[in-house]
């Protein structure tokens, strides 16, 4: 009795969909669509993996590890410790992100993302005229 | 284990990466929250390969690599993909996806 009046009531608590919420849903029933999903984000995963690796090769980050596993010869110590730290500022910015983007409109994210990854490439252009 | 030297890796590390370029583009690059999951595992696992290399060629690593090129690569492919966010946005998904079905 009780479950059937929590059902009944439901539909009147749930939260007011916005029309951009039935069309995500309608995207996701069709099977070319979840597809082109899964490819993006491989294609995410990958642009992500590549760019940052090639900016963080060679980069500071990379020389105090080494140069603490040199210090110390206890290199997968060191390492294990950049790399629990790296995972860690990883996952605080995807976090971040993904907190500021809930927050404002799909435009102003997107463009201040621009912004932002040009400003990265701007600092690894510098990195590269200085180095 | 030496517990003394994981907490100054993890602390020195920590600090020196917190706002730097490659959170920076973690922030940026899953702002766009198609997939923030494959932000974070792309992200973490190229940061683990460098400080692998890091750890375990200690010095070699610039001398093996021409890494100034490298940057140089990473700031081409940073700009093309400001640049496509801020070309493309005016594109819409839903617009997109009614002309399709038409």
């Amino acid at each position: 009795m009780n479950r059937d009046s929590v059902q009944e009531n439901s539909p009147s608590i749930s939260p007011q969909l916005e029309p951009s919420d039935y069309v995500t849903t309608a995207q996701a029933v069709q099977p070319p669509l979840e597809t082109k999903k899964l490819d993006s984000a491989l294609t995410i995963f990958g642009t992500t993996f590549v760019t940052i690796f090639l900016a963080e090769i060679g980069d500071k980050t990379q020389l105090s590890t080494l140069l603490m596993s040199a210090q110390s010869h206890l290199p997968w110590v060191v390492f294990v410790g950049s790399a629990a730290a790296l995972i860690t500022t990883s996952l605080l910015g995807v976090l971040l992100g993904s907190w500021i983007a809930n927050r404002l409109s799909p435009k102003t994210v997107e463009r201040s993302a621009g912004i932002l990854l040009l400003l990265i490439s701007v600092m690894l252009l510098w990195d590269v005229l200085q180095g | 284990m030496d517990w003394n030297l994981l907490g100054i890796s993890f602390i020195t590390v920590f600090l020196s990466e917190l706002g730097d370029k490659s959170q920076l583009a973690a922030i940026a690059l899953s702002g766009r929250g198609q997939s923030p999951r494959a932000v974070f595992f792309g992200a973490a696992s190229a940061l683990l390969l460098t400080s692998l290399l890091g750890a375990l060629a200690g010095g070699a690593v610039s001398e093996l690599l021409p890494t100034r090129w490298l940057k140089a690569i990473a700031a081409v492919g940073f700009a093309i993909l400001a640049l496509r966010l801020l070309w493309t946005q005016r594109e819409d998904p839903a617009a997109n996806s009614a002309a399709s079905t038409k």
